[in-house]
């Protein structure tokens, strides 16, 4: 569990974990998984509200449960920077992570692949192997998530790449 | 769809909306806090934990320091920071707030403590306190982690109440110990007899304690029995003075100190020094002047006034009856002559006696009255004066150191053996024998009526000798060797009196020095002749130089006295010497008038000579000599001729010796030419016989013979004088004849004379002749022819006698 920040740990450790392995191609099966995947977000979601730090929200975007979208969003210097968020289960889910893109930010920094997937570090892939299928969505927003945006978003605003929406408002206003 | 997802769904979607509870930040809440404070909202002094997420106010910092005080009893600042998790600085500054406010509090140290913490510690040491009985502050202050003196000074007013022991040198005891401790001290001191120092006995007493409590005992101090004792002594329980805190002298000690110099010196009347130094106390005289204010403190010594007036008694009595005194015979013994002298000096007598100049002291505790020494002196120059009489110094040395056998033989018996063994012992008995007569006169002219004495004083005194030898054998070895030695120095000695020979003197003069048993009767004589020396040797000097002057005088009279005489006899002798050429064909006569002259003119010449020069000789050396005059007729013999010429100094005696020889030699001018070297010698001058000198000499000793030769009336002696008157007329020369030589005189004339006057002197030589070879027979029995013959040879001598007178008158006168 290496390579995260103690926050995060702790934050993680008290997320529950679940225990049926079953991708969206195994149907009743899948149900009963989607089913602890909303208990584990729900508790995470209740974790964040309660320590001050909502940072998302998520919803299903199609009743299989297969494609998520929401928006997440950081503080950086009392500004609330807010972005879109979208992925997919993957087929193999739970063996393989969901790939969490951020569309807005495709292209304006190097820790992303094309399409907005970012670039998660080294030690999220082997932690996800291990705790297959203990982990679920609201681990990998934990995991993957938070902590690029942690990492990414100051440097991105110090460098200009992204602008505040009311500095972007102002500035095309003047 | 499941039911129980689509609850879920919307559970989740209820979860997402709910309202997330607002959290500020604490950077958010510094900040809001920073800003009230600038906003003057807050206007009161606020701090903030250490860790910075926690505002405090003093109040509240306060309030729990006190509250971990009274928890604990005793924070330290540094602790109540880490408790507070307020900065030190706060801590510090608040804490002393708080101590100022509460009077049971005190900070020491960094250290918060409260008075119940005090009150329990001391009860936790009257807890350990009653187990070990003693405690050492200094340990307790290891313990408690604070200084032995805030240890003391907290633990001191609880001690008796709260702690229950007393505090002495940086330990604590109990009272059982100190009781214990105390009986130690007490039965120690009261076990010392002699003064001691306190510190020894303090370390004994620790030692014993060592060994009692094993090695774990602590050391107990010495001030803490130094305490106790204090304490001990106050109260009265051991008696005694302690001298700069720590010399104990006990009372026993000093009452028997007392006791003891108060009898010693009530009995004695004196005590000396050491024998207080031998009872321990160190300054004598300050001690004995505080006790006895009337005492005299000598050197060695403390007298009693009474020791001085038994002095003073013997001092005045010494005084009156003009007599001396050892004033060490008077005093104790231990006295030493120093105290002595200071002894005497405040005698009251002696002190009046030596304004009155009545006394003298010598060598420190010797009194003399003066009269005694002047007694003595006068004696002494008596004794120096017939020292100038009597003939050489040595000679009277040696008689002296006889003199000195003498007067100890009759102390003490002693024979004089160096005297028979010098070979002196005949003057020396003859002093003795003077000595037995006359107990003090010490006159020193030989005379002979001693001798029938001597011959039966000597065997009787050797007897006693021989019989007192045995007794005092190792004393007689001893003192016969002394007087050896002293003969063989004396003669070396100058006239000046030695300082030996006057000791002996006085030995002499004044035996009661020994009688009174002086054991060494030498110190006192030295001191008395080193007084005396210097008077008699400048009396001595006066008088040689009063006797220089008047000898000198004496002595140019006796030269020119001698001169003249010399003169005259030498003359008379030059003239006699010329009538021996007449006679020098003829060998026997010639020797015979050679024999003769020198006989009667030369010797009488010689005689008188050596004796003027012996006079002279004296005199230069300073001795008396009163009668010369005495000496002019007397005639020496050979020997002592021979003994005085001896006695000349130098090259004077070896002329003179040369004199003696031509005097018994046979030639007239052997002997004059020796006379005239010893003149030279003598500084006299020899005058020689001229033609004037002579013919007036001649002409005196013809006219002198003239009136002889009329005057003459016995026949046998005017024959020679016709003789000798015909000699001057025919010769002109003065001929001494013997008789002998008067027969070939008278034919020597037989040319010169007329045959008539031949034939008278002829007759009458014959006639004399025979009438002495008649006289010369007759040995004194009647044989009535022999003398009818020599007295008809006696008138027909007379009746020549006018012819032969007129011859030699007549032919004068003519």
């Amino acid at each position: 569990m290496e390579g995260w920040d103690p926050n995060t740990k702790s934050t993680l450790t008290q997320i529950p974990l679940l225990t049926t392995k079953a991708g969206p191609r195994d149907g009743a099966a899948w149900t009963q998984r989607l089913k602890e995947e909303y208990r584990a977000l729900i508790a995470y979601t209740q974790m964040n509200k309660s320590n001050d730090n909502d940072w998302f929200r998520i919803s299903a975007a199609n009743p299989e449960g297969t494609r998520w979208t929401g928006k997440c969003w950081y503080v950086h210097n009392l500004l609330k920077y807010e972005f879109d968020l979208q992925f997919d289960i993957p087929v193999t889910y739970p063996a393989t992570a969901p790939e969490i893109e951020l569309p807005e930010l495709d292209g304006k920094t190097q820790k992303m692949y094309r399409g907005g997937k970012i670039c998660l570090t080294v030690h999220f892939k082997p932690l996800w192997a291990k705790n297959c299928p203990r982990f679920g969505i609201a681990h990998a927003l934990c995991l993957g998530l938070a902590p690029w945006l942690a990492a990414e978003i100051p440097i991105l605003v110090d460098s200009g790449m992204i602008k505040h929406k009311d500095d972007a408002a102002s500035s095309n206003e003047s | 769809m499941d039911d129980e997802l689509l609850e879920l769904q919307r559970q989740f979607e209820f979860a997402q909306q709910a309202k997330s509870s607002i959290r500020l930040s604490e950077r958010n809440v510094v900040e809001l806090v920073q800003k009230l404070h600038e906003l003057r909202i807050i206007d009161f002094e606020l701090l903030h934990t250490v860790s910075g997420k926690e505002f405090i106010t003093p109040e509240q910092l306060r309030h729990e320091i006190a509250g971990e005080v009274k928890k604990l009893g005793r924070v330290s600042l540094i602790d109540l920071a880490d408790t507070t998790g307020v900065d030190l600085y706060h801590v510090e500054k608040q804490a002393q707030y708080v101590v100022s406010e509460d009077p049971g509090l005190m900070l020491i140290q960094g250290e918060i403590i409260s008075q119940s913490y005090w009150d329990s510690v001391a009860e936790e040491i009257n807890e350990r306190l009653q187990e070990c009985s003693q405690i050492a502050l200094a340990e307790l202050a290891a313990q408690l982690h604070v200084g032995s003196e805030l240890v003391a000074s907290v633990l001191e007013p609880r001690l008796g109440t709260m702690v229950k022991g007393r505090l002495e040198g940086g330990q604590l005891y109990t009272p059982a110990y100190v009781a214990r401790v105390s009986a130690m001290v007490r039965g120690a001191s009261r076990g010392i007899t002699v003064p001691t120092n306190l510190s020894v006995l303090w370390s004994t007493l620790q030692q014993l304690l060592q060994e009692m409590e094993g090695a774990t005992g602590v050391a107990v101090e010495g001030s803490f029995f130094q305490s106790l004792f204090n304490g001990l002594v106050k109260e009265g329980e051991v008696l005694g003075t302690l001298r700069a805190g720590l010399h104990w002298t006990p009372t026993v000690f000093a009452i028997a100190q007392k006791e003891c110099v108060d009898s010693f010196f009530s009995q004695n009347s004196f005590i000396s020094y050491d024998a207080l130094q031998k009872l321990g106390i160190s300054q004598p005289i300050q001690f004995l002047q505080s006790r006895y204010p009337e005492g005299i403190p000598l050197v060695t010594a403390f007298v009693h006034p009474s020791l001085t007036e038994m002095l003073d008694a013997a001092i005045e009595d010494a005084i009156e009856h003009g007599s001396w005194l050892d004033s060490l015979s008077v005093l104790p013994t231990s006295f030493g002559s120093q105290d002595a002298y200071k002894i005497v000096s405040v005698c009251p007598s002696l002190q009046s006696a030596l304004k009155a100049k009545k006394v003298l002291i010598m060598g420190d505790s010797y009194i003399f009255s003066s009269s005694f020494v002047k007694d003595v002196y006068d004696r002494l120059e008596k004794e120096m004066e017939t020292f100038s009489h009597s003939g050489s110094s040595a000679n009277m040395l040696g008689d002296d150191s006889h003199l000195v056998k003498e007067a100890k033989a009759r102390q003490d018996l002693s024979p004089f053996e160096t005297g028979s063994e010098s070979g002196n012992s005949k003057r020396g008995t003859e002093k003795g024998s003077k000595k037995k007569k006359g107990e003090s006169s010490v006159t020193k002219t030989v005379s002979a009526e001693g001798d029938s004495e001597n011959e039966d004083y000597i065997p009787t005194k050797s007897k006693k000798n021989q019989k007192k030898r045995k007794d005092t054998s190792s004393s007689q070895v001893s003192d016969s060797r002394k007087g050896a030695k002293k003969d063989s120095i004396k003669p070396q000695e100058e006239i000046v009196p030695s300082e030996e020979w006057l000791m002996q003197k006085l030995m002499v003069l004044v035996p009661d020095f020994e009688e009174q048993g002086v054991d060494d009767p030498q110190t006192i004589l030295k001191h008395l002749a080193d007084y005396l020396r210097p008077m008699l040797i400048n009396y001595w000097k006066d008088r040689r130089k009063a006797l220089f002057t008047e000898n000198v005088e004496k002595m140019k009279r006796l030269l020119d006295n001698l001169q003249r005489k010399l003169d005259e006899s030498f003359l008379n002798m030059q003239l006699y010497a010329k009538a021996l050429d007449l006679f020098e064909d003829d060998q026997s006569t010639s020797v015979t008038l050679h024999r003769h002259l020198l006989r009667t003119v030369a010797t009488s010449i010689a005689d008188m000579l050596f004796q003027n020069l012996d006079v002279h000789n004296k005199l230069k050396n300073g001795t008396q000599v009163e009668d010369s005059q005495s000496s002019e007729g007397i005639s020496l013999s050979p020997g002592e001729r021979t003994a005085m010429a001896k006695s000349f100094p130098g090259s004077q005696s070896k002329r003179a010796l040369a004199v003696v020889e031509a005097l018994e030699g046979k030639r007239v001018e052997t002997f004059m030419a020796a006379l005239r070297d010893l003149a030279e010698e003598s500084g006299l001058l020899l005058k020689k016989l001229d033609k004037k000198l002579e013919r007036t000499l001649l002409h005196s000793y013809r006219k002198e013979l003239t009136s002889q030769v009329s005057a003459e009336t016995e026949p046998v002696l005017l024959l020679p004088k016709v003789v000798s008157l015909l000699y001057i007329k025919v010769h002109s020369r003065a001929l001494q004849a013997p008789g002998r030589a008067i027969s070939v005189a008278v034919t020597r004339l037989k040319d010169k004379l007329d045959d008539s006057a031949y034939k008278i002197l002829t007759d009458f030589q014959t006639a004399t002749v025979t009438l002495l070879a008649l006289m010369s027979a007759a040995t004194g029995d009647e044989q009535d022819c022999l003398s009818d013959r020599i007295l008809s040879e006696k008138e027909l001598l007379g009746s020549q006698m006018p012819a032969l007178k007129a011859l030699v008158l007549g032919s004068s006168q003519s």
